[in-house]
């Protein structure tokens, strides 16, 4: 079965669609990547998952229910998190109201308090600077705030739109630690990431975008396979959508 | 002197309410509602009314539950409906909602003022230190005081208050999270509506009539106030309301026979304001961390 399931979505802002043919599928516990050029469609395409992004054609099933059309909060309280570009964090509220909002999507009330300890554990340097404005924590701490927070509401699927941009290297592996431990924790995630390498190394399988496209589909073995990499990133020859 | 002084306390905290029911609208929608005018004066339609026969205790209860009523109506009439729409729109919109009301109690309650007695005692006098004091200054500070506490209460303490903060920094996000912007957005009309209810009150007992643009004059001058407060900041809005009013109470004491300049003289220190800080005395980080 599949959690996550979507074909043919168009989407994208105002009259100009930046998003012509996205398809994924993720089962349950799966970690699969995004990867492609800037301008490839796709933040646009995790946002269409997440409902913060009209989708204009194609079919969306979360739990083979349709999602497309509903509002980013009743997506959020089905299970489905999207941790956006930029991170996103509330910079004039402290790191535990950040946390507390991320409550506002769980199911149920139960249990709240255990999901805001676990994802302390996660992310051990929160728990110091609980009472600190977010603004005042570093970028790779923001990332963290926002990946955690996003996590207290027990998502069954995590969308991270690039959470390595602007972090430095060694901070970005501690990320990606995080992603593996999150996947182990039978929490689904797609991860959209510009460096290749990175994501398709975790992922179960990783998809290139181009164009508003999803062009190919990456296993693990490929990430040595440079000209097969190449291919499906610049688009050799003729494309197959 | 004291009398004086308290004059200024007590306007300024009539204009801080009306700056920060003012505010808590724009944060959430980033709408400057000009009809927050229109359900200060059903406020005070409803109290001129409903006191005389049925008392005060129950006229406020009246006054207050039907400016929230009015408050919940024009979001959910007019408002939701321009959801997607850009600030101008909504900005033209609140024009709109504010003459069409103002026609509507012209039809309904007449364009000449009604006159009625809402709370006499408050124009008494009482002693402190020596000197005679009206006890309206009193009450209305007490009031504005107990407001904005509760205010300050509802938005820094409650779960609600939580999602209006992170809704006013960044609508988009806290929809990611769950928050349910129909009813943040609802829950800040609903306050507003209750602010303006309070203004009506302490407005009322000091003119003593209503008519059709009976919040006109302090919508414009509580707008002021949030400018310099600096929009997006509840703080802020509730800072600015409150100088610009106390601004004209000391203004129209310290002038005298030439208070027609009080307005000259204010809007001369918000310029100054303005040119020194255009963003406001207090500037919001989210509106600073989007340029």
């Amino acid at each position: 079965m599949s959690l996550l399931r979507a074909s043919g979505v168009q989407a994208g802002y105002g009259k100009v669609d930046v998003l012509f043919n996205g398809h994924i599928t993720v089962a349950p516990g799966e970690l699969v990547g995004i990867v492609g050029p800037n301008g490839a469609g796709k933040s646009t395409f995790l946002g269409a998952m997440a409902g913060s992004v009209r989708a204009t054609a194609g079919s969306i099933e979360f739990e083979n229910q349709s999602i497309v059309g509903r509002k980013p909060e009743d997506i959020v309280r089905l299970g489905l998190s999207l941790v956006p570009e930029g991170r996103a964090i509330f910079s004039d509220l402290t790191v535990q109201e950040n946390l507390r909002l991320g409550l506002t999507g769980r199911r149920s009330k139960a249990g709240a308090e255990l999901a805001m300890e676990d994802a302390a554990d996660l992310f051990p340097v929160l728990t110091t600077h609980c009472d600190r404005m977010a603004g005042m924590l570093s970028g790779g701490q923001q990332q963290q705030l926002a990946i955690a927070r996003a996590l207290v509401s027990e998502p069954k699927l995590l969308l991270l739109d690039e959470p390595s941009l602007g972090l430095a290297p060694s901070v970005i592996q501690d990320v990606f630690s995080v992603l593996n431990r999150i996947k182990q924790t039978g929490t689904a995630v797609v991860v959209v990431e510009q460096r290749a390498h990175l994501v398709m190394s975790i992922a179960a399988r990783t998809l290139v975008m181009r164009e508003g496209h999803v062009r190919a589909t990456l296993t693990p073995e490929d990430v040595r396979d440079e000209a097969k990499l190449a291919e499906a990133y610049f688009g050799t020859g003729e494309d197959k959508a | 002197m004291i009398q004086t002084i308290l004059d200024a306390l007590s306007y300024g905290g009539l204009y801080g309410l009306a700056a920060l029911g003012i505010g808590l609208v724009f944060g959430v929608m980033r709408l400057v509602n000009f009809a927050h005018g229109e359900l200060i004066a059903i406020g005070a339609y409803l109290l001129i009314i409903s006191v005389p026969t049925l008392g005060l205790p129950v006229g406020i209860v009246i006054a207050v539950v039907g400016t929230a009523i009015l408050a919940l109506l024009m979001e959910l009439g007019v408002f939701k409906r321009l959801r997607s729409a850009g600030p101008a729109v909504l900005l033209v919109a609140s024009f709109g909602v504010s003459v069409f009301l103002q026609r509507i109690y012209e039809v309904v309650f007449g364009a000449l003022p009604l006159s009625a007695q809402v709370a006499p005692w408050m124009n008494g006098v009482i002693e402190i230190a020596g000197t005679s004091v009206t006890r309206g200054s009193i009450v209305t500070i007490i009031l504005a005081l107990v407001l904005l506490g509760g205010m300050w209460f509802f938005i820094d303490r409650t779960t609600m208050g939580l999602q209006i903060r992170a809704a006013s920094s960044d609508f988009q996000t806290a929809r990611l999270l769950g928050v349910r912007s129909n009813r943040v957005i609802g829950a800040a009309f609903v306050f507003s509506g209750l602010l303006a209810a309070a203004v009506a009150f302490v407005a009322v007992t000091q003119r003593g009539s209503v008519d059709p643009l009976f919040g006109v004059n302090i919508t414009i001058l509580a707008l002021v106030g949030t400018v310099i407060g600096g929009l997006g900041s509840l703080q802020g809005a509730a800072l600015g309301g409150f100088l610009v009013g106390s601004t004209i109470s000391l203004l129209n004491s310290f002038l005298g026979n030439y208070r027609v300049y009080t307005y000259t003289w204010l809007f001369i220190l918000v310029i100054i304001v303005l040119l020194v800080r255009p963003g406001g005395l207090v500037s919001s980080k989210a509106a600073r961390e989007r340029v």
